[in-house]
């Protein structure tokens, strides 16, 4: 009896002490990957910000912030960071009410939903790559569509270098990127209004409510998180616009489109990997700062409210 | 409006937002008509009105940018590339999503936690370390290098989308396959993955996309003409052909439409890869 009673409170206590080994083997192929070639050299891309490094010489040297020094004390810096700001604005703003328009538009119809969204998400779906060649030949001088169009319509005083122009340059390239963003918001902010009860517009409905009546006081305050969500993405990509700007104008003219992964791509082509990993680490953290500030601010609204 | 019938005032009703949505489908469709009509014009006629719409179409064009700039290798790069990393994503991603989502284990969260943090860094942050990793392993200007890091960067994404699904998975189907003699990778091999097709579609699509289309990482690590992807074989073929107008087009053309036919073909799981991941 005391030997079955020992055995059975062995038998209970044996999954303590053996580590079951299959969980870990299931995440550890994904694990490697992921650390190596991801999360790695973020780490190694900090660490190394604090030393004289680069890509030739083995040897590194702990020189504290003194790469730091250098990016902070930096013009084209705070110009490229300046670039990215403008960019995040409008980007917050513009293809993201563009998208909660249209998605409220195709809900409101009966027919024809699935092709609008399919036609209207076209853009999005194409390489920042084919975006910017296609907007480079829309804004080309003489070969182009757009300043010919101007003139037909009897805007030809608006005719410009699109490009070329450092006053207006930036928000050329704005506008190729809000070409190919606001489908993202259109499909998700659907996807949220499909997952919002149609009791409540039918209700609406009854009370003769119209449309911005609906949009304003049901619409907009159901999708408070998707909201919050769309704008986030918008956030991480406004921060990390690259290819689209590197092709339509690689940031000039005179820098005047010039961003931060443009700014670090030329650091790392010109082998300062200081001064690369430096930038990079400092866009990091406000761009970390920001998603995750905005992100809590908007949980703190819909708590106290 | 009482003596129009119910259907008619409905329709009626519409009306305002199919006038405003057919709006925004004809501005937003212009430019890809537009650089469509375009590679069939000469490059005469582009010059003199670019407006005008093609006055015979010179599919020569196409023909003209395939041959003469190495399109057929770019096109195979991409398909390998994308093709081979969309498939190990899947793979690795299931994997330690169903550990995820339905062991138990020391670490768990903070090993998932790992895997969230990867999603909140811009690409910027790690790319001087990675140039640097991947020549020391001799994997920069390789396409297998290309796709271990398309791969690590798709993984965070994956995962949390799968382990989302499958934490949706009752717990009695898996007690009654362990019943029934099966272990765990069998489980998750014959009843798991069956079960999952249309989210791993959903996301299979979404990866494919997103490795079709990448540029940055792909211009900081290839510089051999012969390992381009299309992306930036279309930018060095832009660079040459600058002046010729109607070859840059058709250039342009035969890089978006095998997104365009994948896009027609799969439009529904691509959408829900985005809003099922956005929403959860």
């Amino acid at each position: 009896m005391a030997q079955t009673l020992s055995a059975a409170k062995k038998k209970r206590h044996s999954p303590r002490f053996r580590i079951d080994l299959m969980p870990y083997l299931f995440i550890l192929p994904a694990v490697v990957i992921y650390v190596i070639f991801n999360l790695g050299p973020v780490l190694a891309s900090f660490f190394l910000s604090f030393f004289r490094w680069d890509l030739l010489s083995p040897t590194t040297e702990y020189i504290g912030f003194k790469h730091y020094d250098f990016i902070l004390n930096d013009d084209k810096f705070w110009n490229a960071l300046s670039h990215n700001f403008t960019f995040l604005i409008l980007a917050v703003i513009i293809p993201v009410w563009m998208g909660l328009f249209l998605a409220v538009f195709i809900y409101e119809i009966r027919r024809g939903r699935v092709f609008f969204r399919a036609a209207l998400f076209l853009p999005a779906i194409f390489s920042g790559v084919v975006i910017a060649y296609v907007w480079k030949w829309i804004y080309h001088p003489f070969a182009g569509v757009l300043n010919p169009t101007l003139e037909l319509i009897g805007l030809g005083a608006f005719t410009q270098s699109w490009l070329g122009n450092p006053k207006i340059a930036l928000y050329s390239t704005f506008i190729a990127y809000t070409w190919a963003s606001f489908g993202y918001s259109m499909v998700i902010f659907l996807a949220g209004l499909q997952d919002i009860s149609t009791d409540i517009f039918d209700a609406a409905r009854v009370d003769g409510a119209n449309f911005w009546q609906k949009l304003i006081w049901i619409t907009i305050p159901c999708l408070y998180d998707v909201f919050t969500f769309v704008i986030t993405l918008r956030i991480f990509t406004a921060m990390g616009v690259f290819g689209v700007i590197y092709i339509l104008t690689g940031g000039g003219p005179f820098y005047q489109s010039d961003v931060i992964d443009i700014y670090v791509f030329r650091m790392i082509g010109n082998f300062e990997m200081g001064w690369a990993t430096a930038a990079a680490t400092v866009n990091t953290v406000v761009v970390v700062f920001i998603s995750t500030g905005f992100i809590k601010w908007r949980e703190w609204r819909s708590w106290s409210s | 409006m009482e003596f129009l019938s119910g259907k008619a005032q409905r329709r009626l009703q519409g009306a305002p937002f199919y006038f405003l949505l057919t709006l925004a489908t004809v501005i937003t469709l212009v430019p890809i008509i537009w650089v469509f009509a375009s590679a069939l014009k000469s490059n005469k006629e582009i010059r003199e009105n670019a407006l005008a719409l093609p006055q015979e179409w010179r599919f020569q064009n196409y023909l003209d940018a395939w041959f003469g700039a190495s399109f057929d290798e770019y096109f195979f790069n991409s398909i390998f590339i994308t093709v081979t990393s969309v498939a190990i994503v899947l793979f690795l991603s299931s994997l330690a999503a169903y550990s995820f989502a339905k062991m138990r284990f020391r670490g768990n969260q903070m090993i998932f936690f790992l895997f969230l943090v990867g999603m909140a860094f811009p690409l910027s942050a790690k790319l001087g370390p990675l140039l640097s990793l991947m020549y020391e392993l001799n994997l920069a200007n390789s396409r297998f290098g290309l796709i271990l890091v398309y791969v690590a960067g798709s993984l965070p994404f994956a995962i949390l989308m799968l382990r989302a699904f499958f934490q949706g998975f009752p717990q009695e189907l898996e007690d009654s396959a362990a019943l029934d003699g099966c272990n765990r990778f069998q489980f998750y091999l014959r009843i798991l993955l069956p079960l999952s097709k249309p989210s791993l579609m959903a996301l299979g699509i979404f990866v494919f996309m997103g490795t079709w289309n990448e540029f940055f990482q792909a211009l900081l690590l290839i510089n051999e003409d012969s390992k381009r992807t299309l992306p930036l074989g279309l930018t060095a073929f832009q660079d040459e052909y600058f002046t010729d107008f109607a070859l840059s087009f058709a250039g342009i053309n035969i890089t978006a439409v095998p997104v365009i036919i994948v896009y027609i073909m799969f439009q529904r799981n691509l959408i829900e890869g985005i809003t099922v991941g956005s929403l959860k």
